[in-house]
């Protein structure tokens, strides 16, 4: 009648006074129970339930369709929660009523009532690769079909969703990058997965539209516009019941418009599938190519599912023991603090040792070798000594330990039993501690840019190759400008009109700061007035009719000065190339440091075009500017232009627009053909430099 | 000026022939080329089209011997000496603009205002 793992307990003895209370209704029964439980559970629903309704309003509220994703995806998984914790109440409430009925002893539990013991389960870096037809992939013509889809995990009483993730031909996989832990697992243990997805094109506002609405839209459309939009609007065969069906106990779900979320393929996981590395687990796949949800699956997912039971992790028993020596006398026995924990018995000379993290004194190995049993009571002290057996090699070794009264050596044998019962249970599991990494918090996902190339996420690892980083910073500003919004009208503008004279001194001021490496705030400070200096001196440029544009095509030749090799009048487009003011103080201080070693590296080249990627020191030197002193006007334009972009812009530019070098009447020379070979490779290799070569 | 694939290519195009000027070394035209099939042609300002790969004249140098053959900023180049110019790469433009052993090279080139000027003069004397 009583079984021993049965927490809620409380018998009211027939015809007492609380009998008579219970039926009068004063009391409830249950508050004697023991309902920590149930109002646990009763809590938990009140919440999900509460959430939901949020994600409902949200829903409804909500314009953006990433938004209108991401609250659908909330409402599915509050949905499946509530569920879950309703059938577990069911089941409760089912197990409190079996439990009135008296039982008979056969009816108990598992041999001897031993319970495992319980453990983490983690499932982390999933990934599900897909499997796109060859047409659709290169078909160019018609919008990317794009599925939402996200992953939910549920085991025992815990479900928890992975985040959302848009998938369209460009992906091969879908991954998840969450890690999700459940921390009460059972060895046991079912892990559902679920994939859901829904379609993410365009509105087609589900569920409202009625029937006949639906099929006239479908049939006057085309075919295979009707068909996605018959499928979005009504679930059709596609989708499952997902309403839970027949239970009494759910309440309705209610209908909300915006994106659904469906079944697309589910698996079960379990002990078998524990591992310490990635494995390959297949799908069942729900639904057809009919669904508007679908996405072409290769049918398995790959995962990591790692274990650790509580019996590896924690310490399971833990006291004062004596061991006996292996050698010398019989008698002498060695006090030690153990503690059994994973697969040994560490044995500490102190208790104090086990915090302080100091090595045991000694470590006897338990494993499923292991055999341990009760030695007969020792004529001397009356308590049984508990025989550890292992085999090491070839021989046996056996430690003798005594506990200090019977009850302990009872509770130290029972503590061993339940030990490999634990390890017989969690099987693989307890071979070796699997590694599980918490979460970390999040850090916000890197900025994408719009275009998907593969190109844009290529790193190139940096060496000391100074034109490698050079290239990934001019690609960063190159990136940082095109996203710059046109026509910002600086009031500053209007200090630096035609004056040369104050631009002269504006470059002292500014190369000096440059030269310093001084911290990036006023160098950010001196570039921005800089750039727009650019745009008014631009219509100087174009009506200079002498080599200016040549030599400022040249040295300008940043990407914010890329523009200038197309100089246009309008000033929209000049004012483009404001931008470098928003650049990281990093960026720009490295790119100082760059421009340094490369004037460095260049310091025997001696061209014109060298000294324009400039060391600021070499600005102020006095040769390499005197080649352009005839055009001091345009040399400030230059040094400025040189000096707001940075050489490593200028480099990456020049490796395109100088590699066939020629100049018309300027002392120009063509840099080493090998180096020139080089970075025109780089310069070619990346696609968001629009070449451009003087021929 | 852009095509349909597997559709010929028309365009109104202009003989421009241009005298290389030596330079020390190097023979030189005078101008810059932007564009090629391997190149982003989303980036190109001169392109009507924005999926067009073809090569562009980005600058044209003044007082260089293309300017003075009347090349202009924007043209696009349909064919070089011959050799066809819509479906190159950029490094194959360069290198069948600068080759060493010519002295002249013979472009023909197409811009905006060839179309227009031509639709114009049709229109005015409508064919019968």
């Amino acid at each position: 009648m009583f079984c021993r793992n049965q927490t809620a307990r409380a018998t009211v003895a027939r015809g007492s006074a609380l009998e008579m209370e219970i039926r009068r209704g004063k009391f409830r029964k249950s508050v004697f129970l023991d309902t920590s439980q149930d109002s646990d559970i009763q809590k938990k629903i009140d919440h999900e339930i509460r959430m939901r309704d949020g994600a409902c309003k949200l829903l409804a509220a909500c314009s953006q369709r990433d938004q209108a994703l991401e609250a659908a995806k909330s409402l599915q998984t509050c949905s499946t929660r509530i569920m879950a914790y309703m059938s577990e109440l069911q089941r409760m409430k089912e197990a409190q009523v079996m439990q009135n009925i008296p039982r008979r002893s056969s009816d108990a539990g598992p041999m001897d009532g031993r319970l495992p013991c319980k453990g983490k389960v983690a499932i982390s870096d999933l990934r599900i690769p897909l499997m796109w037809k060859d047409t659709e992939y290169f078909k160019n013509k018609g919008e990317l079909h794009r599925c939402a889809v996200f992953c939910l995990l549920q085991l025992g009483g815990e479900i928890f969703d992975t985040d959302m993730v848009i998938v369209d031909r460009t992906l091969t996989d879908i991954c998840f990058d969450n890690t999700i832990i459940f921390s009460e697992a059972s060895p046991g243990f079912q892990l559902r997965v679920e994939l859901y997805s829904c379609c993410s094109e365009d509105d087609y506002s589900a569920g409202s539209t009625p029937r006949k609405l639906a099929s006239k839209l479908s049939s006057s459309l085309g075919r295979s516009a009707g068909k996605k939009l018959r499928a979005a609007m009504e679930p059709g065969p596609c989708s499952p019941v997902s309403n839970g069906g027949a239970a009494p106990l759910l309440l309705p779900v209610p209908s909300v418009p915006g994106p659904k979320y469906h079944l697309l393929a589910h698996t079960t996981l379990s002990l078998s599938h524990v591992q310490d590395s990635f494995r390959t687990h297949d799908l069942t796949i729900s639904g057809n190519e009919e669904c508007s949800y679908w996405l072409p699956l290769y049918g398995s997912v790959c995962c990591r599912l790692a274990a650790q039971p509580h019996c590896m992790t924690q310490q399971m028993m833990s006291g004062c023991l004596k061991v006996k020596q292996c050698g010398g006398d019989r008698q002498s026995w060695t006090k030690v603090y153990a503690v059994l924990k994973g697969a040994s018995l560490s044995c500490y000379h102190r208790q104090e040792d086990v915090e302080a993290n100091v090595e045991p004194a000694f470590t006897i190995g338990i494993n499923k070798e292991t055999r341990i049993r009760a030695s007969e009571k020792d004529p001397h002290s009356k308590v049984q000594n508990i025989c550890i057996s292992n085999q090491y090699g070839g021989e046996e070794v056996t430690h003798t330990l005594t506990a200090d009264s019977r009850e302990d050596t009872h509770r130290w044998m029972e503590a061993f039993w339940q030990h490999f019962y634990d390890m017989s249970q969690w099987k693989q599991c307890c071979d070796d501690v699997m590694k599980i990494e918490l979460p970390s918090p999040r850090k916000p996902a890197p900025l994408t840019p719009k275009q998907g190339s593969l190109y844009h996420e290529m790193v190139i690892e940096s060496s000391d190759n100074l034109s490698t980083v050079s290239d990934i910073l001019a690609r960063r500003m190159q990136e940082l400008e095109l996203r710059s919004q046109l026509g910002t009208s600086s009031p500053w503008m209007s200090v630096f009109e035609e004056n040369s004279t104050k631009s002269a001194g504006f470059r002292h001021q500014c190369t000096s700061h440059l030269s310093g490496h001084s911290p990036c705030t006023p160098h950010r400070l001196t570039r921005s007035p800089m750039s727009p200096h650019r745009c008014p001196q631009l219509g100087l440029l174009s009506s200079d009719a002498s080599l200016t544009s040549d030599s400022d095509s040249h040295c300008s030749t940043s990407p914010c000065s890329h523009h200038h090799g197309w100089p246009e009048p309008s000033s929209n487009f000049s004012l483009s190339s404001s931008s470098p003011s928003r650049l990281r103080p990093r960026t720009l201080s490295l790119d100082a440091k760059l421009s340094t070693l490369r004037g460095r590296g260049y310091g025997g080249g001696g061209t014109f075009q060298c000294s324009c990627q400039p060391p600021p020191s070499s600005l102020l030197a006095p040769l390499p500017i005197s080649s352009c002193s005839p055009r001091s006007q345009r040399s400030t334009q230059t040094t400025l232009s040189c000096s707001s972009s940075t050489s490593s812009n200028s480099s990456s530019n020049s490796e395109g627009s100088h590699s066939p070098e020629s100049s018309e009447g300027a002392p120009f020379s063509r840099p080493s053909p090998a180096r020139r070979s080089l970075r025109n490779l780089r310069a070619r290799l990346d696609p968001r430099n629009w070449l451009q070569s003087q021929v | 000026m852009s095509f349909i694939p597997g559709q010929p290519v028309t365009a109104v195009v202009q003989r421009i022939e241009i005298q290389k000027l030596r330079q020390g070394a190097n023979l030189i035209l005078g101008f810059s080329i932007g564009g090629g099939i391997d190149q982003d042609p989303g980036q190109n300002p001169f392109s009507e089209d924005k999926t067009d790969k073809g090569i562009y004249v980005t600058r044209v140098s003044p007082g260089g011997p293309a300017e003075a053959a009347d090349l202009r900023m924007g043209d696009k180049i349909m064919q070089v000496n011959g050799w066809d110019m819509t479906m190159v790469t950029h490094d194959q433009a360069r290198k069948k603009l600068t080759k060493k052993g010519e002295d002249v090279v013979r472009l023909l080139v197409t811009r905006k205002s060839l179309e227009q000027v031509v639709k114009q003069s049709m229109c005015n004397y409508p064919r019968p």
